[in-house]
This record gives structure tokens, C-alpha cells and sequence, in this order.
């Protein structure tokens, strides 16, 4: 069993934090998406991973994932170029795959529970497919799974006005090699992308059984920024904290802190988790760090309540303010202008920014 | 739709026909690998299809 990790798209719905770098290595929890990916592919026993890159943000990727020994895995890159879809992205992996068996994780997904129970109900069939499911109140807005009485998949819809079920599919597939007969065969759909449901409508058509499994934690796909603010409460309710760092005498902390080794809870900051602080941040005095919060390397805190966001890094926050559910980009800078005259807020937001002041 | 692909020889990064005929000639974008690639080391037949259906692999 090969795996193949989706790492392309323009991540149009992240902007300003995409204009720099690709969606894939936004932090949750301190850790790229893609990373959690990764981790789920070796878990459940695959470690042969072909990465697939669109035009954006490939090289920070490969900077990222490098050849996977890190993350004990073996990495080959295949280079879709233009995003011309899902399938498309698939049947540039043919090579790759070499008449295996495979799973395909888009690289903004995060699940909770691991692919391996997926992955073995596939594996117990003659399936030419698999796809995971989940139960949401929104089916309208997905691709619909119906399935018959034993599970296997009947008919799927993209975006049904008038759904017959509420299990949709997520994105993580296994498929047979059986696979790229169907790309090979399926054309373009009216957005001009190959469409990974008219995949598995083909198997269906061409009378292949697919599996089906439900995932029973949660599940995001990491498009937009809410996702992310959401993602990190996810992965933070459950998060196995350690406090490496430093906490200093009067400082007041509470619950589950991820402190790195050289991060700082300074004297006069109250910080309750869960909450997890990276490698070189500074929690200084005056600063209330609440739940639910995670704040990149390199970064300074002072005088600022800041609560169920997400801060990338290398940030100064010296606002004087109350920053909620909020997402903040590498670099960021905010201070107060309090005491600056005349008064007024003074911004210099990116393209695509979006503020609530 | 047929996929047009051409593998790394020295270090098996796969590359899309659409990156390859937009670059001509580039070098292999796996990671540390001098290898350079062509457009034109693709077979005629795929070269040639590609080209008929340039427009299927734009966005």
C-alpha cells in the first residue's frame, strides 16, 4: 500500500496568509498541517509517500517534507503543475503507485481517528475502492455517498439540492490500480477539473465494488480561516502537553501548556490551556494567554489578551487589546496606539485581508 | 482523460506534460537532483497528443 499526499491548490480561501506560503504548512497546534498527514500515513503502515505539487508553494513544501526520513517515511515528488483536479492529480501518481494498492489524503485534511481502520476494511474486500465518510447537517454542500445495505457505495452526488443521505465523503480515498482505468476514461467536468467523485461513479458504473467506512471523530478540512481557528481547538482539546520551557516565579498558569524548552511565561502573565507555545516565545508580563490558543516560534507577547487563535510566528503583539478567534500571519506586528496622536487606527493590511475592529 | 507524465530517471520525481512543454527544459525539481528535463524526452505519440489537446491541460 502506497500513499499519496495532495499538496497543490492556490489556497485562494487562506489569503493574505497563502500570498506567502502554501496552505498545506499552516500550524495547527504548532505543527503544519501537512505534518499530521505524515504521521497518519506511517501509523497506519504506509510509509512509501508520493507528494503531489501544483504551481504554488512547492518548494517550501519539499523544504518542509525533505525526503521524509525525518518523519521516518520515503518521499517521491510528482509535480502536477497546473490544478486541473483531484483525479488528474491521482493519475500524475501512476508511475508512482506501480500496480499498488493506495490511499490518497488531501494535505489540508485533519482527522482525528487514524486512516488504519480504512485502510484494513479495504483491504478485507475485492474493493476497486474505498472512501471515508462522515456524518454532517450540511450534506448539500458535499459530494453524498449513498450506499447499499452492506455498506458498499451506490451512487455519489456532488452537491445534491435535495440529498438522499447525510454521510459525505472526506478527503481520504483508498483506491485499487483499477483506479486509473477510470481517470483514463472520465473527461473534465464543466469547471475543467477531473472530478475524483466521477472516479469512483465510474468504478460504481463499471460494476466495482466500493467500500465505505465512517469516521467517527472529527474531521476538517483546513480551507479557511475559521477551519484553522477550529482545527486548533480540535487538536488542542486533546493535546499531550509538556512544559519544557520557563515559567518564572509569579507567573500564573492553568491546565494542559505545550511549553518549548526555550519559551517563556515571564513574571505577571496568566496563561490557561490548553495551549500550546513554541521554541523562542516570550509570554511577558501583563499578557493573558487563554485556552485554545497557539503561538508560533519567535514571537513576543505583552499587555494583550489573546484567546482561541492561532498565531504562525515571529510575531509582536503589544496591542493592549482582546484578540479573539483570530488567525495571524508570520511576521505580524500589532501595538497599541493608545498614546498616539492624532488618534486613530494605523494599518497596513495585505490584499484579501480580514479585519473585525 | 490520458495523463501525461515523465519520470525522473536518476531520482523518480514525477513531472505533469503541462509543467514540462510550459519549461521546455528545466531541472528535475526533486530534491538535490541535477537531472535535466525535457519536453521533447517524452514519446512522439504523447508529445504529439498533448499538443492537439494543449488546451485540456491550461487552466
Amino acid at each position: 500500500m502506497k500513499g499519496i499526499l495532495l499538496s497543490g491548490g492556490t489556497g485562494s480561501r487562506l489569503r493574505p496568509i497563502t500570498h506567502t506560503g502554501p496552505k498545506q504548512l499552516i500550524p495547527i497546534a504548532n505543527k503544519p498541517v501537512l505534518q499530521y498527514v505524515v504521521e497518519d500515513f506511517k501509523e497506519a503502515g504506509i510509509t512509501e509517500i508520493g507528494v503531489v505539487l501544483g504551481n504554488k508553494g512547492r518548494e517550501a513544501v519539499q523544504k518542509f517534507l525533505g525526503d521524509g526520513s525525518r518523519f521516518g517515511v520515503d518521499i517521491t515528488y510528482i509535480v502536477q503543475g497546473n490544478p486541473l483536479g483531484i483525479a488528474h492529480a491521482v493519475g500524475c501518481a501512476r508511475d508512482f503507485v506501480d500496480g499498488d494498492d493506495f490511499v490518497v489524503y488531501l494535505g489540508d485534511n485533519l482527522l482525528k481517528q487514524t486512516i488504519s481502520p480504512l485502510v484494513e476494511s479495504f483491504e478485507e474486500g475485492d474493493y476497486a475502492g474505498g472512501i471515508a465518510l462522515q456524518q454532517v447537517p450540511n450534506p448539500e454542500r458535499f459530494g453524498v455517498a449513498e450506499l447499499d445495505d452492506s455498506g458498499n457505495v451506490e451512487r455519489i452526488v456532488e452537491k445534491p439540492d435535495d440529498p438522499e443521505s447525510d454521510v459525505v465523503l472526506i478527503g481520504v480515498y483508498v483506491f485499487s490500480p483499477r483506479a486509473f482505468e477510470a481517470i483514463e476514461a472520465i473527461e473534465p467536468s464543466w469547471r475543467g477539473e477531473l472530478e475524483i467523485t466521477d472516479v469512483f461513479q465510474w468504478l460504481i458504473d463499471d460494476g466495482q465494488r466500493i467500500d465505505s467506512h465512517t469516521v467517527r471523530g472529527w474531521w476538517k478540512d483546513t480551507g479557511k480561516p475559521e477551519d484553522i481557528v477550529e482545527a486548533n481547538h480540535l487538536v488542542l482539546e486533546a493535546l499531550d502537553a509538556t512544559v519544557d520551557g520557563t515559567v518564572a516565579d509569579g507567573a500564573e498558569t492553568m491546565g494542559r501548556i505545550d511549553l518549548h524548552e526555550t519559551a517563556t511565561i515571564e513574571s505577571g502573565a496568566v496563561v490557561r490551556g490548553p495551549v500550546s507555545i513554541d521554541a523562542g516565545t516570550v509570554i511577558e508580563s501583563d499578557a493573558y494567554i487563554g485556552p485554545y490558543t497557539s503561538i508560533g516560534p519567535d514571537s513576543t507577547i505583552r499587555n494583550t489578551h489573546i484567546e482561541n487563535s492561532v498565531l504562525v510566528g515571529e510575531s509582536t503583539i503589544t496591542s493592549n487589546g482582546k484578540i479573539i478567534d483570530s488567525l495571524i500571519g508570520r511576521g505580524a506586528e500589532l501595538r497599541s496606539a493608545e498614546d498616539a496622536l492624532p488618534e486613530g487606527r494605523r494599518l497596513v493590511v495585505g490584499e484579501n485581508s480580514n479585519l473585525r475592529l | 482523460m490520458r495523463i501525461i507524465t515523465l519520470t525522473c530517471p536518476t531520482c523518480g520525481t514525477v513531472v505533469a506534460a503541462n509543467v514540462l512543454e510550459e519549461e521546455r527544459i528545466t531541472k528535475c525539481p526533486g530534491l538535490g537532483c541535477d537531472e535535466v528535463l525535457a519536453f521533447e524526452q517524452l514519446p512522439e505519440t504523447e508529445r504529439e497528443y498533448f499538443l492537439e489537446h494543449r488546451q485540456r491541460y491550461q487552466m
